[in-house]
């Protein structure tokens, strides 16, 4: 078995659909700009149709085009809103499809790194167990909630800005990045179950956020050790984590912002090791991205124009 | 009247009264002393056994992302981490028996034929090969361990190696735990004669190569 495998080699059933990682990457680097968010979406509209085909996306695409990622992503989960159930599940699905991911990079960890420490094997062995009873518990809980294991593309995206080649950068970016992203989630679907009085999601995922704060204490750890005596390394490391926090904020769906889909959880994130510096930093680089209000406006563009095309495909068609 | 001695004096005649059974007769210890290994037989094995179960840990971690199965990948989570912990107290182990305080984290391969069986059983690689993988831990290795083990409990002097004993018991119970989940995930996957015969093939491949090394102590033509 070879060492450091592409994200394209995770291994899925025939219930899984890929999409590919550009969506989420493109996000990530958008201003806030309402003409250049509608120019990055539209340009990935063949693939976006394309990876929505069969699954309970085909249907949002239809109605929304390419936009309705953004319109998933970047909105709140809200009890009154009209449109919960659909986000709901398409955020428990990604969480699913996140930690599966998250399995992976850990036990990849293991194999990948032969030489590490034996502590950090075992924190490794410790967190496969974990992710595998997460992803065990997040497909019951998309079960709970009406859905099913597929039933939305999945992008390996979280594995691919991740899974790097080096140790520290490994646990910086699986640990620190995902885990960290993993808790700011978490801790809004706690939020969320408490506002719809699901008491089965509240105690489920709070102990999954129990879990994920360890790991994310382990990623604070073991950066720590593996560069203790090389700044430069630490500071290397420290820049790729500060890229992957830049790519998992979804153009500022993730951050402090006031309209923020899902805030920082300071709180949380300061019991796993992160300190107020760190979190501050955090809070700049994912406010960053396009606003709420920048990403309507390009949604509903999106929409247009999507109808418009509609509408000529059923004339030409007639 | 006498009082009875509660307490022993300095001569023959100050003798307490107290009935002379040792602890071990109750129940009766029918154990003996003296075992097959000495001290440096026993770290030595122990660290063979560590080295078996620090790799499977690690090449089931590797095979998490390229096992396409969910309930496989799931399951193998909380074997992986049972297996670490098996490696975890075998290490611990070792200082115990004279190996020094860092010997914690040392695994051995007790030659070089096991190492290469180990990276045989790491092989397959894309994921239309979940039998394959499988069957070399789960049909081959760890069904190997658990006899391994056992004959070492049994072997081992009884009362002077005891904590040995007590920790394999341990991993014994928890690995056939391991093996009847492996058993039924390979009688699942295995469901045509052309899957069964993958399965078949691959098993006497291991096993003859695993024979030839001598297994995980190197000595299994000599049991």
């Amino acid at each position: 078995m070879k060492r450091f495998i592409h994200y394209d080699e995770l291994a899925r059933d025939s219930r899984f659909v890929r999409q590919t990682n550009l969506l989420a990457t493109v996000l990530a680097t958008l201003p806030d700009d309402v003409d250049k968010v509608v120019e990055a979406f539209w340009a990935l509209d063949p693939m976006i149709g394309k990876s929505v085909k069969g699954t309970a996306a085909e249907p949002l695409y239809d109605a929304y085009g390419p936009a309705f990622a953004l319109v998933a992503l970047n909105e709140p989960l809200r009890a009154d809103d009209p449109a919960v159930k659909t986000r709901l599940l398409m955020r428990m699905h990604g969480i699913f499809a996140g930690e599966l991911q998250a399995l992976e990079g850990a036990g990849r960890s293991l194999w990948d790194f032969p030489e590490a420490p034996w502590e950090f094997k075992m924190n490794m062995a410790r967190q496969c167990w974990d992710e595998a009873r997460h992803v065990q518990i997040y497909e019951k809980l998309l079960h709970h909630v009406g859905g099913k294991v597929g039933m939305f593309p999945e992008t390996t995206f979280l594995f691919e800005c991740a899974c790097a080649d080096d140790p520290a950068m490994r646990v910086a970016g699986v640990n620190r990045g995902l885990e960290g992203l993993a808790c700011d989630v978490f801790r809004d679907m706690i939020r969320f179950a408490d506002e719809t009085e699901d008491e089965v999601m509240k105690q489920a995922i709070d102990y999954v956020l129990a879990d994920e704060l360890t790991h994310v204490r382990f990623g604070s750890e073991w950066v720590k050790e593996f560069t203790k005596d090389d700044p430069e390394y630490f500071k290397r490391t420290q820049e790729y984590q500060r890229q992957v926090d830049k790519q998992f904020s979804f153009g500022g769906s993730r951050s402090d912002r006031k309209d923020a889909a899902i805030p920082i959880a300071r709180a949380d994130r300061k019991e796993a090791g992160f300190t107020d510096e760190e979190l501050d930093e955090l809070a700049q680089l994912s406010g960053e991205g396009p606003s709420r209000k920048t990403m309507r406006a390009a949604s509903k563009i999106m929409r247009e124009r999507h109808r418009e095309r509609q509408r000529k495909e059923r004339e030409a068609t007639a | 009247m006498t009082q009875s001695r509660m307490y022993p004096g300095t001569g023959p005649d100050e003798h307490t009264t107290f009935a002379p059974y040792s602890a071990f007769d109750i129940p009766a210890d029918l154990r003996e002393l003296y075992g097959r290994y000495d001290v440096e037989a026993t770290a030595r094995r122990v660290r063979n056994f560590r080295y078996a179960e620090e790799w499977m840990m690690m090449i089931m971690g590797g095979w998490l992302a390229t096992i396409p199965e969910l309930p496989v990948k799931t399951g193998l989570g909380k074997i992986i981490w049972e297996t670490a912990q098996a490696a975890d107290v075998l290490g611990r182990r070792l200082p115990e028996l004279r190996c020094g305080r860092a010997s914690v984290a040392v695994s051995e391969s007790p030659n070089e034929g096991f190492a290469e069986f180990i990276q045989r059983a790491a092989e397959p690689e894309s994921p239309d090969l979940t039998i394959e993988k499988l069957v070399g831990i789960f049909g081959v290795l760890k069904p190997h361990l658990v006899e391994v083990y056992e004959r070492t409990m049994r072997e081992t002097d009884q009362i002077a190696d005891a904590p040995t004993i007590e920790l394999l018991d341990d991993i014994v119970r928890k690995t056939r735990r391991h093996l009847a989940w492996g058993s039924d995930v390979l009688d699942t996957l295995a469901d045509t004669d052309a899957k069964r015969e993958r399965r078949r093939q691959r098993t006497e491949t291991l096993r003859g190569l695993l024979e030839t090394c001598g297994g995980v102590s190197g000595e299994l033509a000599h049991a």
